[in-house]
């Protein structure tokens, strides 16, 4: 019997339709039709499915669609500005910090969460907080010196 | 140097952010299972629950019957192909049979995991119902999953229709051996009975997996007239299109593959798998079909793990360190399928030094595991696992330097290969002295609560060329657009463009690349075999000066010159003492493009090779209570020709790095005896994370090749091969014991230290 289920994504009043065995990966991708948030294996392992539910970054494949329910939801879609990219965006870019990119979304959603606790953080807290994404391609190097430099490029701004 | 080389390069070099960066932050980069076409079904595929058994039937009514069920499909649905039918890739062909099998199973399976039949649903949850009402009776038949059990006397044999080649005549030949190859030079035997010193070792390393992020996926659709239209995640467009319609027995007229973003391939994405199963239920429904491996089906059976490996090998040498003898037996894993090559790897595995002898033999070994495909490097790690410990125990019991006993014996420019072929350029000298005097090696190891040790490793890979082709096309403002057939799997499309901007005389911003569809741009090989900057950049120059040529033709008519007399540089062409003195590009475009447009036609084929060395060094820490290794500091030194883009070769070089010591310390896909994977999720099969691994130096260096364009060398595979063996000379320095075993595991580790602790009791 689906039900449906209404929440608030990217600052958007959403509702859809979800079966019960439906995880909140699926509404989004499936239903809402934001497929930036990627699926690489749907137990929580990888972290490409990371998004923002009430500010703080879960895997969507292991939140069932029910669960967002009145929920706050952001994607890596709701991340930029319009065509205004976040400081962490644009520092993946300059930096080579983006191979394949099947994992940077969710390299995105765990780093602006982080920075919001965090905005000042050490290469080994950027390490952490990215240690339940894996990337494949970069290494990670790439990755760490761009959000690094993000943090940099937001204190600058928050000065100014 | 190369002439090409000491141009100075506007473009060519720098350190640019990749063109399609922004869609990937964003997330608007379409990957195949974010694809949403009208009507689409889902395709699901039904894989068999044993490593050797003989189908006696497949039942398909039930899940014909379920509701929402739109096609089911088995082995019958697709024409028969024989061994040996080789279709098109790369200076050695393929076999469609190989391909064939491994989508689906005919008269036997031979892994768990082998698909067996496939629906098409409506949606995920029916496929799924519809899975479970196949029926299929076997005849289940022993499983052979390790090398003792496929190679022991009476095993069952897996293919006994197939001819083992490569044995002497009268030689018992195990059973289930691919084939056997032999590389041999002088008496090698001889030489390390008279060498002064030897070091032997034999290791095994379990099968590993490429690990890319994004599952196997794809949509097809087929329109009334019969037209096949397949999005792909993959590294070659125009191989998927070779054996999809191959397998399926389509003309190619029929059938278009477009590369949609490939979220990692690293080898396992050349062999289609989904690919020909959806284009046959589309073909069978009318609508589009979209399939996404889940990640238990692509890590037990769904596809491709690079090949487990049993490598022992033999080393001596002369009092003074000059190598005399290297003797090697590599056997590898091919999987339930045979045929992966065994050459390359032997090759790989001796390549870096100057020996007087060698012997290497090599034997691929038909088991109930997956057929193995590419690996970054195939077989590289595991074979440098087995020499880089072998040469380094040699020059310990030499009392030598480590770097100065490879710096010794290091391959030179000229040098035999264990092949027989001379090296072309390497710069494999320059590189060891660069380790020589760097503070990697140099400074003194900090000291640490547990022992601690560094490791240095060679490796060689040496990459292919094949063939590449581009198009290049001059819009009205003089801005070109580049069509390439090649798929973008490391920065391609970015590298490009700053290749046919370079050549133009244009800025980056005025050139549009794109991997074209297998009915947009013409063949080339897939990107694999670290191929793709080298060749696309010879075909994109190709293109570039095609296209500059008939431009030139142009401005000479519009200047009044001789076309002899007609300069271009920078968007501007310039003749001798015409009515006017220059016309820029876009001028002479806005004026002459209805005249009929500017095409350049780039392909290159059969480039010399540009062999790819390195050197690594990496300080390891090891408890010796647990026998946990962490890696405390990596330096990876490699000779690349010429850095088309320094930012997108330390990527490549950093990546390589951390995935070899993913297989190096943690990663493994446990089987059991009967072939049942007991790992098949990345929690258990355990990638590194970012808190795994050190920040990884890259040290480029750039010794170029001649008669490539930039002197370019193949950069993305190498960098995996030494890591394993200069991981595990770090446990040794450490701890004083050889781990022998890849992954080199705390169990491993441990195992190890009592067993030192027991020998010297």
């Amino acid at each position: 019997m689906k039900t449906v289920v209404h929440c608030d994504v990217n600052g958007e009043p959403r509702e859809a339709l979800a079966d019960p065995r439906d995880t909140l990966l699926v509404l989004l991708r499936d239903r809402l039709g934001l497929t930036g948030t990627k699926e690489g294996c749907s137990n929580g392992n990888c972290g490409s499915c990371t998004v923002l539910l009430d500010d703080a970054p879960v895997c969507a494949c292991l939140v069932l669609a029910g669960e967002a329910e009145g929920a706050q939801i952001t994607t890596i879609e709701g991340v930029a500005d319009g065509n205004t990219l976040h400081p962490v965006q644009k520092a993946l870019i300059e930096h080579g910090g983006t191979q394949c990119g099947f994992c940077t979304p969710g390299i995105v959603i765990s780093a602006v969460a982080m920075l919001a606790e965090n905005p000042r953080p050490s290469d080994g807290q950027i390490r952490h907080a990215i240690a339940g994404n894996i990337c494949r391609c970069t290494g990670y190097d790439k990755i760490v010196a761009a959000i690094a430099a993000a943090a940099s490029e937001m204190q600058a701004g928050a000065k100014r | 140097m190369s002439d090409e080389a000491v141009i100075p390069l506007r473009v060519v070099g720098q350190r640019l952010p990749r063109i399609d960066a922004g869609e990937r932050v964003t997330g608007r980069a379409i990957y195949p299972a974010d694809l949403v076409r009208p009507g689409m079904l889902v395709g699901a595929i039904k894989r068999s629950p044993h490593a050797h058994a003989t189908i006696k039937s497949i039942d398909l009514s039930k899940a014909l019957a379920l509701k929402g069920v739109k096609a089911v499909v088995s082995g019958a649905d697709f024409p028969e192909i024989r061994p040996n039918t080789i279709i098109p890739f790369g200076e050695t062909g393929a076999d469609l049979w190989v391909s064939a099998l491994i989508v689906m199973a005919r008269a036997k399976v031979l892994w768990v995991g082998h698909p067996v039949a496939a629906v098409a649903a409506v949606d995920e949850h029916i496929a799924a119902e519809a899975l479970r009402l196949i029926e299929v009776t076997y005849d289940v038949l022993p499983a052979v999953v390790s090398f003792d059990a496929a190679m022991a006397k009476g095993a069952s044999v897996l293919h006994p229709q197939h001819t083992t080649k490569g044995f002497e005549t009268g030689a018992a030949i195990p059973p289930n051996i691919g084939s056997r190859t032999l590389l041999e030079r002088g008496d090698a035997d001889l030489a390390l009975a008279q060498s002064a010193a030897t070091a032997s070792i034999a290791v095994k390393v379990d099968t590993g997996h490429q690990g890319y992020i994004e599952p196997h996926a794809c949509v097809a659709e087929a329109d009334p007239q019969g037209n096949v239209t397949v999005w792909a995640s993959t590294q070659g467009a125009h191989q998927t299109e070779i054996q999809t319609a191959g397998i399926l027995g389509l003309p190619q007229s029929k059938l278009k593959v477009v590369p949609l973003e490939l979220g990692g391939g690293f080898g396992g994405k050349i062999t289609v798998h989904l690919e020909p199963v959806a284009a046959r239920l589309a073909q069978m429904t009318g609508r589009p079909v979209k399939m996404v491996m889940s990640r238990a089906e692509v890590l037990a059976g769904g596809s491709g793990p690079p090949a487990a490996a049993d490598v022992m090998v033999e080393v001596g040498a002369e009092a003074d360190g000059r190598l005399k003898a290297i003797t090697g037996r590599y056997l590898l894993d091919t999987g339930g399928i045979p045929g992966t090559p065994t050459t390359l790897v032997m090759q790989a595995s001796a390549a870096c030094y100057q020996t007087e002898t060698l012997r290497l033999e090599g034997m691929d070994v038909v088991t109930s595991k997956p057929r193995t495909e590419a690996y970054r490097g195939p077989g590289g790690i595991q074979a440098a696992f087995a020499v880089e410990q072998a040469m380094d125990e040699l020059a310990i019991k030499l009392g030598m330097d480590a770097a100065a006993f490879r710096q010794r014996n290091a391959a030179v420019t000229g040098s035999l290969m264990p092949a027989g072929t001379p090296f072309p350029s390497i710069g494999l000298t320059t590189i060891l002295e660069r380790v020589a005097a760097h503070s990697c090696w140099q400074d003194p190891l900090p000291p640490g609560k547990h022992p601690r040790g560094r490791g240095l490793a060679l490796g060689y890979w040496r990459g292919t060329s094949m063939t590449s082709a581009a198009q290049l096309t001059v819009a009205g403002d003089g801005r070109i657009s580049v069509s390439m057939g090649t798929v973008d799997i490391s920065g391609t499309r970015t590298t490009m463009a700053q290749v046919a901007a370079e050549e133009m005389g244009l800025s980056i911003d005025d050139v549009h690349v794109t991997m074209g569809d297998t009915k947009s741009s013409a063949y080339s090989d897939a990107a694999a075999g670290s191929r793709v900057g080298r060749t696309m950049a010879a075909a994109v120059v190709d293109a570039c000066r095609d296209a500059l040529g008939q431009l030139k033709r142009r401005a000479a008519e519009r200047l009044q010159a001789p076309e002899g007399d007609v300069t271009y540089e920078r968007g501007v062409f310039r003749g001798g003492g015409g009515i006017a003195a220059s016309i820029t590009l876009g001028e002479l475009m806005r004026q002459t493009l209805t005249d009929g447009a500017i095409i350049g036609r780039g392909v290159s084929t059969k480039l010399p090779f540009g062999v790819e060395v390195g050197a690594h060094v990496v300080d390891v820490e090891v408890d010796p209570d647990t026998g946990q290794v962490t890696v405390l500091r990596y330096t990876a030194f490699q000779d690349v020709g010429r850095a088309l883009n320094p930012t997108a070769v330390e990527g490549q070089m950093q990546g390589s790095v951390v995935q070899g010591l993913g297989w190096a310390l943690t990663e493994a896909i446990d089987y059991d005896a009967d072939g049942r994977v007991r790992n098949a999720s990345l929690l258990d099969f355990r990638l590194p994370t970012a808190l795994d691994v050190p920040p990884i130096e890259c040290v480029i260096i750039e010794t170029p090749v001649p008669g490539v364009p930039y002197g370019l060398r193949g950069v993305g595979e190498m960098p995996i091969v030494p890591v394993a063996g200069a991981v595990a000379n770090a446990i040794r320095r450490a701890i004083g014991v050889r781990v022998t075993a890849m992954p080199m595991t705390p169990e491993r580790v441990l195992a190890a230290i009592k067993t030192k602790a027991g020998t010297s009791a």
